[in-house]
């Protein structure tokens, strides 16, 4: 059982669908309404089919009140370091501090390559992440003297003037499987973001997640219960139970009770295009997982 | 003047933009702040704006790869509705701007590739296409940055506070020159000005530029420049690169006002959208996207004063044949014409436009609890199928679409409005009902709807090893149905190393899931289950099964054969098969008509096969191939459903003789110089 004790997350990832034009903006609108707590997209610059996420990201921002918003992840090798670090800070303010920062390190790196970006090995693009971090966090510390100076091998920033900062204390969330990008979360990052669907093993594969970035949290002389542990997740209402994420609301808010208490999963995150998948999240999932999680933790 | 004189202002915030937009100004434009990312803040005062233009004075092209920049300012003129301009600043900005257009001209084919001296893009995916062609701004007044502006911006920026009205001048013509050697009109390059508050109307003109950006913190009122703002520009400018890819024999300079600001041509951005069909590519010359009753008039004027040029009347763009769209000739296309309006909730009368979509008539009237049975496809339109009949989920139930049809408002050759109905204009209410696309472009239809509850809808896949024998039991069992139950069933040729199976699908018109199960189990049973799916859901949910937004991007020629059929004997399965054999088609498909559509006599519209209980249908790539598979069926026809036909010259088939006959007379009242003949012709009779 690992348990870090965070706040639970409940959000929405949704498909940043280019067509019809708002779907992505009014699929956000219900999740504000809904009252749950982030509206995150997917980053896919070299897909035509797909808004540009931060440029929806912003607009959508302007359409909603309370929730907070996410790339979920947004693509390094397509976009700089100290322009996320500048526009995240932007956006922050502009909203009263209700952006978050997803990043990955890339996929997909033929697409990348056909828009001009340089390609990159895996581990190649764990040092570029690395090297943004720093980057970006030099950025937001405007109250530093001087300007913002990173030699490095991926990007070189030299007498950058640093700000504007966030108006809140914003989290880099890393979408993130393989060890050495994990141990970067346990050195850097503030959370670490997978999709269920891609763990091989299903959500038993989230103690070897766990395992190296507390490892490396504590290397670095870090709290591991300050970083955050979210997963994408997908499933189906339906009446009858039948399997995991697949029956009633109630049956769900079990399934995630269990992951939050097991693992320590404190932001979960549903993948649909569904308004009425995104209010039944919001109404029956959200509020049972945390009265679950909470008499557990009492 | 070319262009109508604009005004906007800079401001930094949503509170400022807010202002200019309440106060009448045409754009805002966001200057480069210390503490803001220009671009976050431009988008974020878009989601809090409704009307007003949006503009950065200029864009840093380092900050962003210029692919990626582009695909923001796609994405931003899409979510602003076609509000967004780009100004853009920085170096290498000749191919940064090749490359923004690049990717944002989507309808070019192929990836974009620019492998320049700064910026290598290897094979970026074009797209998304924006909402309107973005007009992309330089700036810089050495000779370099003017020149690059007059041979490829849409416009140039200068700030009145660091230039003075010699200079301006100096540097306005050095663009004309520019413009000119790139064989372009100094016109297309607009003129922007960054001003104080203080100029008034004269000093302005004086100035030559054709936009003013108002740099005053506060936007102040625009009472001093009112005189300005009212003197009248040309509805749209096209430039000479534009203007090159008309096509010959059609009169652009003619197009009446009323339809010239959403008239599209082939050089216009627009023209992807609407260039092709659900089924078939084309190329028209001109397309007009008249919003109004009054202005198909105008765009049909516009049709006969070209006689020599192909014409095709579009509705949603689904028909089979393609005929809604052509090469080099006039579309009028009718989307824009897409409300549906309740007019009388007792009677449960609607009034629908002809270039609404089946599901967006579902989706309207379903709240009521009522539907209308159109065809299995929700993106279909409502012009081209209640024009023709409309075979669909409640055919056994309800009837055809056009048994419902209370009246319709036609626009005739001559361009006179009439109205048909089973009072008045009876011979057209009659034709229009199965033949509509021969007499005219018809601009609303009124329906009498019915109501019907949730359905069960059924999708199994049944094993196919012996088709012939699936096909008459399937057609047994559904013929035996009660009318609740119309369906249809889909099959593929037999691939190498599979299993053969057919899909049925079914719609139950009845709330009561034992009753559904009932009904649907002597189906079932035809053959063996490999999948079957039952759900009890309203009528809307199965006809929303189309994408919204989107538009088609059919590309070659469309091969598709359409037969009516009363039973499916043995003797016909045993010819279906063999066609399903030979591998010409790929889509093989039978529709139940019959019940309800039988009820209503061949005499009282122009759809008169009413006999057959199944629709035919098949598609293939190889003409040729098709209609030597498809001989082997055509002897146990009745008929064909035009709707489904590809072959244009089959009109003899399309309607069984005592129709034609009157269909040729009315043709010969209704529209005697044949303007409507895109899509199965009908010749008037010789008198
Ligand atoms: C995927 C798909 C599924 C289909 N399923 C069914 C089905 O289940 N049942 C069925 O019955 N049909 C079905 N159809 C056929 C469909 O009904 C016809 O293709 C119909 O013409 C499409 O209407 P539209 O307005 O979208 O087409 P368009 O391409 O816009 O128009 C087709 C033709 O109709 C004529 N026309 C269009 N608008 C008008 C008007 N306002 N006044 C007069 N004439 C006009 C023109 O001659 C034009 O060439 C299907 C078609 C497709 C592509």
């Amino acid at each position: 059982m690992t348990d870090y004790g965070q706040d639970l997350l409940f959000g929405t990832f949704i498909t940043p669908t280019a067509q019809p034009a708002h779907q992505a903006v009014e699929l956000a609108v219900v999740a504000d309404r809904a009252g749950l707590d982030l509206a995150t997209f997917q980053d896919h610059p070299y897909l035509p089919k797909f808004h540009d996420t931060w440029t929806l990201l912003s607009y959508a921002a302007a359409r909603t009140s309370t929730i907070r918003l996410s790339g979920n992840v947004l693509s390094l090798p397509l976009r700089q370091p100290a322009v996320l670090a500048r526009s995240h800070a932007s956006l922050d303010r502009l909203t009263g501090g209700r952006i978050e920062l997803g990043l990955g390190a890339g996929a997909f790196w033929d697409g990348i390559e056909a828009m001009g970006a340089r390609r990159l090995t895996a581990g190649q693009s764990v040092d570029a992440l690395g090297e943004a971090i720093e980057v970006i966090r030099a950025v937001w510390a405007a109250g530093e003297p001087g300007p913002v100076h990173v030699p490095g091998e991926y990007y070189q920033v030299d007498g950058l003037k640093r700000g504007p900062a966030p108006a809140h204390d914003m989290s880099i969330w890393v979408g993130a499987y393989k060890p050495r990008m994990l141990r970067l979360i346990g050195r850097a990052a503030d959370g670490v973001l997978p999709s269920l669907s891609y763990l091989a093993g299903g959500p038993g594969d989230y103690a070897e997640i766990n395992r190296h970035i507390d490892g490396s949290a504590a290397e670095a002389g870090r709290d591991p219960a300050r970083i955050r542990r979210l997963l994408n997740i997908n499933g189906t209402f339906s009446q009858f139970g039948r399997s995991f994420l697949d029956g009633p609301a109630e049956q769900w808010a079990e399934d995630l009770a269990g992951l939050a208490l097991e693992h320590g999963i404190s932001a979960f995150i549903l993948a649909t295009d569904d308004p009425a998948a995104i209010e039944e999240f919001a109404a029956d999932v959200a509020p049972a997982v945390r009265e679950l999680v909470a008499a557990e933790r009492a | 003047m070319t262009h109508r004189l604009r005004f906007g202002a800079l401001v930094t915030s949503v509170a400022g933009a807010r202002r200019a937009e309440e106060l009448g100004y045409d754009l805002v434009a966001v200057p480069d702040t210390p503490d803001t990312d220009t671009w976050t803040l431009l988008a974020w005062i878009a989601g809090h704006t409704e009307r007003i233009g949006l503009a950065a004075t200029g864009l840093d092209v380092a900050q962003r790869e210029p692919a990626v920049l582009a695909r923001a300012a796609a994405s931003l003129d899409l979510l602003s509705g076609g509000r967004l301009d780009l100004a853009l600043t920085g170096d290498h900005l000749g191919e940064v701007t090749a490359i923004v257009r690049g990717v944002l001209d989507a309808g070019v084919p192929g990836p974009l590739r620019h492998l320049g001296a700064h910026h290598r893009v290897p094979k970026a995916q074009r797209g998304p296409l924006p909402a309107h062609r973005i007009p992309i701004w330089l700036t810089g007044a050495d000779p370099d940055s003017l020149r690059l502006a007059g041979s490829t911006a849409d416009a140039w920026v200068a700030d009145l506070a660091l230039i003075d009205a010699a200079e301006l001048a100096a540097a306005y013509k050095m663009i004309d020159e520019a413009a000119a050697e790139a064989g372009r009109e100094p016109e297309e390059i607009r003129r922007i000005l960054i001003i104080g508050p203080g100029l008034g109307p004269d000093e302005l003109l004086a100035l030559g530029a054709d936009t003013f950006l108002v740099d005053a913190g506060d936007p102040p009122p625009l009472t001093p420049w009112q005189t300005l703002r009212e003197a009248p520009g040309p509805a749209v400018f096209r430039p000479a690169s534009v203007r090159a890819k008309r096509r010959p024999g059609i009169d652009y300079d003619a197009i009446p006002a009323s339809l010239a600001g959403t008239a599209v041509e082939p050089g216009d951005l627009d023209y992807a959208r609407v260039r092709s069909t659900y089924m078939r590519g084309g190329s028209p010359g001109l397309v007009l996207r008249p919003r109004t009753t009054a202005e198909v008039v105008d765009a049909l004027a516009v049709v006969r004063a070209h006689p020599g040029v192909p014409f095709g009347l579009r509705s949603a763009g689904h028909g089979v044949s393609g005929r809604s769209t052509n090469d080099g000739g006039i579309v009028i296309s009718l989307a824009a014409m897409n409300t549906v309006e309740i007019l009388d909730k007792s009677r449960r009368l609607i009034r629908v436009g002809p270039g609404a979509r089946w599901m967006d008539v579902a989706r309207a009237i379903g709240p009521h609890g009522w539907a209308l049975s159109s065809g299995d496809y929700g993106g279909v339109g409502v012009g081209g199928l209640a024009t023709a009949g409309g075979v669909g989920w409640l055919a056994r139930k309800h009837g055809l679409t056009i048994d419902h049809l209370h009246a319709v408002e036609v626009v005739l050759a001559d361009g006179t409005v009439v109205r048909a109905s089973a009072g008045e204009n009876t011979d057209l209410f009659w034709a229009v009902r199965g033949a509509g696309a021969n007499f005219g472009v018809v601009t609303s239809f009124e329906f009498e709807v019915y109501e019907v509850g949730d359905v069960g809808f059924a999708q199994l896949v049944v094993a196919a090893d012996d088709p012939a024998d699936l096909l008459v039991k399937w057609g047994r069992a559904i013929e035996a149905a009660p009318r609740d139950v119309s369906g249809q069933l889909i099959m593929g040729p037999p691939r190498p190393g599979q299993p053969a199976f057919a899909q049925l699908m079914a719609v139950v018109d009845n709330d009561d899931p034992e009753t559904i199960i009932d009904q649907l189990q002597p189906i079932a049973a035809v053959a063996p289950l490999y999948q079957q799916q039952v759900t009890l859901t309203p009528y809307t949910a199965v006809i929303s099964n189309a994408a919204d937004g989107g538009y088609h991007q059919g590309a070659g020629e469309p091969i598709s054969r359409s037969g009516l059929i009363e039973h499916l004997t043995p003797a016909f399965a045993r010819a279906v098969a063999e066609l399903l054999d030979s591998g010409a088609v790929h889509w093989f498909q039978i529709r139940t008509v019959g019940g309800a559509v039988a009820d209503v006599p061949a005499g009282e519209t122009a759809y008169a096969h009413r006999d057959a209980n199944f629709s035919v249908i098949v598609m293939g790539a190889d003409k040729q191939r098709v209609d030597a598979a498809w001989a082997g069926l055509q002897p146990h026809f009745q008929g064909l459903y035009l709707s489904f036909e590809t072959g244009l010259s089959s009109v003899e088939d399309a309607f069984p003789p005592a129709t034609l006959a009157r269909l040729r007379d009315l043709k010969h009242r209704y529209d005697p110089d044949n303007l409507f003949r895109d899509n199965f012709n009908i010749k008037a009779a010789t008198r």
